[in-house]
């Protein structure tokens, strides 16, 4: 009877397991593997990896000592991260608050900030790359309309210092009704009886947020914090579609000409792009590295559950 | 009349707002429509409201042009088929293995569940390289199976799947066993037709996931597959006709439009399926 059911089992389990296996299981260990080696010259795009070269820490090494480009990546991650995170936050508890009220049309502005989240990624940051464009993009028109003519010549993705928090704004809009709505059911759970209680107690609507509601949505909060930094992390689309494949207009840091949208989930790619798989094996070893400790101090620091 | 004032504000407010969020998507629909030499403009209707001058401001050429010289067509047609073809394995593989956590016991189960569980805490663009080894060696590259098959085993369907068919009573399995149902029966019977919310959500969480899939689709194809998906192809087209925006917005269309209309029929089953969805993962 209990073989019967293990084999039951297993075979339930076994479409999963199998592609579970191939597609994300062996990638762990074969990256592991190929984070030692370089992939020689290839001239066959269906057939890369026919010889590998073992190079032992080396590409490690390389990232550790000399690739100011992958810290320069990190740090950009960390400032997208910085903006996005808290701003995207702020914006949906915002709505949030707003929409809890009793409020004519709720269902029609739940929808409209709703819709944006479902729409293709590449899409919409191509739409952005007009509305940000030079001349004729809107944001530059409104912009002149105020005197502002700085943005002129290269619109607001051209630019070194704006491009990467013009893309950040982009996706927040996109994705703050997505934690509109975790803070909205969040909030609606939260008993009416709890601000009566503190409304005798002499509250007044600064300390109701303060000690009830904020600490009540804690979950909400942690989990746009943990899948924001998963978003940092993996963000490529958004920056591909916004300042093509180059990392953005070139910034000038101690000397190094870097590029001023390439973060971390870019370089990545870029790496891979330009045929280095090795070296970008083992990028994912140190952001997967990162990725786990950030996650890990989330979850000491915000403490979701109690202690 | 303080009230009244309050309210105007909040109505102000979101109104604004909502106008904001979804002003790309609006300015997407106007440009897709207008003749060339108004695509750097930002008005959206003519300067002088005649019938003349609205046919020589719209047209739909736009969409003919881009599905007759530059195939979106095709592109679409692949689009939906790599997401069809992925939410339908995706939904089946996860409920079975669903089942098979949540009702049966089986040796290994623990050690499974926690290391599925430690798959999710990687960032996907880990998986990039090495799952690009892998189709590679397969000679998978400019296939539909190279963007569909990966992306199979997904945990969190697998996790949302589990969680559902357990709240399902034991006694209702027991009883088709002693009826001597087989597990297939069973399978079809009670497990099918039970989940159907939770296998909608999941159907919509991997069709979405799918059809806006950029980075793998553009990795997995060479510049000339013939299985080229939406935003692949945008970005070719991007890539070579940058400044004519009103093609890159009508093809733009072809991609957001559908979802979009969907959205607007069924936005709280959207809602909530992707809100739950990701709460209860």
């Amino acid at each position: 009877m209990k073989r019967k059911e293990n084999l039951v089992s297993y075979l339930f389990l076994a479409p999963f397991l199998l592609v579970y296996i191939v597609f994300l299981a062996y990638p762990v260990i074969y990256s592991f593997f190929l984070s030692f080696h370089k992939v020689s010259i290839y001239t066959d795009m269906f057939d890369v990896f026919r010889e590998l070269k073992f190079v032992g820490f080396s590409n490690y090494i390389q990232i550790i000592t000399k690739d100011y480009n992958f810290w320069w990546s990190l740090v950009l991650t960390f400032f997208y991260a910085i903006m996005t995170i808290p701003a995207g936050i702020f914006l949906s508890l915002f709505l949030a608050i707003m929409l809890n009220n009793k409020l004519k049309g709720k269902t029609f502005f739940r929808a409209a900030y709703f819709l944006p989240n479902v729409l293709d990624m590449f899409v919409i940051g191509t739409i952005w790359v007009f509305i940000y464009a030079p001349t004729f993009g809107i944001i530059v028109r409104v912009l002149n309309f105020f005197g502002i003519t700085y943005f002129n010549s290269t619109g607001l993705l051209g630019n070194p210092y704006t491009a990467l928090a013009s893309i950040g704004f982009a996706m927040v809009l996109k994705g703050c009704g997505f934690g509109m709505i975790l803070f909205l059911v969040a909030l609606q759970n939260i008993p009416e009886s709890v601000y009566e209680a503190a409304k005798i107690d002499g509250a007044n609507w600064w300390q109701e947020l303060k000690h009830i509601t904020i600490p009540l949505l804690k979950p909400v909060f942690l989990f746009l914090i943990v899948t924001g930094i998963m978003a940092g992390l993996n963000a490529f689309t958004e920056i591909y579609a916004m300042t093509n494949s180059s990392g953005g207009p070139n910034i000038v840091i101690a000397g190094k000409t870097m590029g001023a949208t390439s973060i971390s989930g870019f370089y990545l790619w870029k790496q891979f792009d330009f045929g280095r798989y090795g070296y970008a094996a083992s990028i994912s070893y140190v952001m997967l590295a990162i990725a786990l400790t950030l996650t890990y101090i989330n979850f000491k620091i915000i403490k979701p559950y109690g202690d | 009349m303080k009230r009244f004032l309050k309210y105007l504000l909040a109505y102000a407010l979101l109104c604004v707002g909502a106008f904001i969020v979804l002003y790309p998507l609006i300015w997407m629909i106007f440009e897709a429509f207008k003749e060339e030499k108004y695509a750097l403009s930002i008005a959206i209707l003519p300067n002088h409201f005649t019938l003349e001058s609205l046919k020589d401001f719209y047209t739909f050429s736009n969409f003919s042009k881009i599905v007759n010289e530059f195939n979106f067509g095709k592109y679409f047609l692949n689009s939906f088929i790599v997401a069809l073809t992925s939410s339908i394995m995706t939904v089946l593989i996860c409920t079975m293995g669903g089942y098979a956590f949540a009702k049966k016991n089986f040796v290994g189960k623990n050690f499974l569940f926690n290391t599925f569980l430690a798959t999710v805490m990687i960032p996907g663009m880990m998986f990039m390289v090495p799952q690009f080894a892998i189709i590679n060696k397969l000679g998978w590259i400019n296939t539909y199976k190279a963007m569909i098959i990966p992306h199979l085993a997904n945990v969190f369907g697998l996790f949302l799947m589990r969680q559902y068919i357990h709240q399902i009573p034991d006694a209702l399995f027991e009883s088709a066993n002693i009826d001597g149902a087989s597990e297939y029966q069973i399978f079809k019977k009670i497990v099918i037709p039970l989940t159907m919310p939770v296998v909608a959500t999941l159907f919509l969480l991997t069709f979405l996931g799918q059809w806006s899939n950029f980075l793998w689709q553009l990795i997995v194809n060479t510049p000339d597959s013939p299985y080229l998906t939406i935003p692949v192809g945008l970005a070719l087209f991007k890539g070579q006709h940058s400044t004519q925006w009103t093609l890159l917005m009508a093809a733009s269309c072809f991609s957001v439009l559908p979802i979009a209309f969907l959205f607007i029929l069924a936005q709280r089953f959207f809602i909530e399926g992707m809100t739950q969805g990701a709460v209860k993962g």
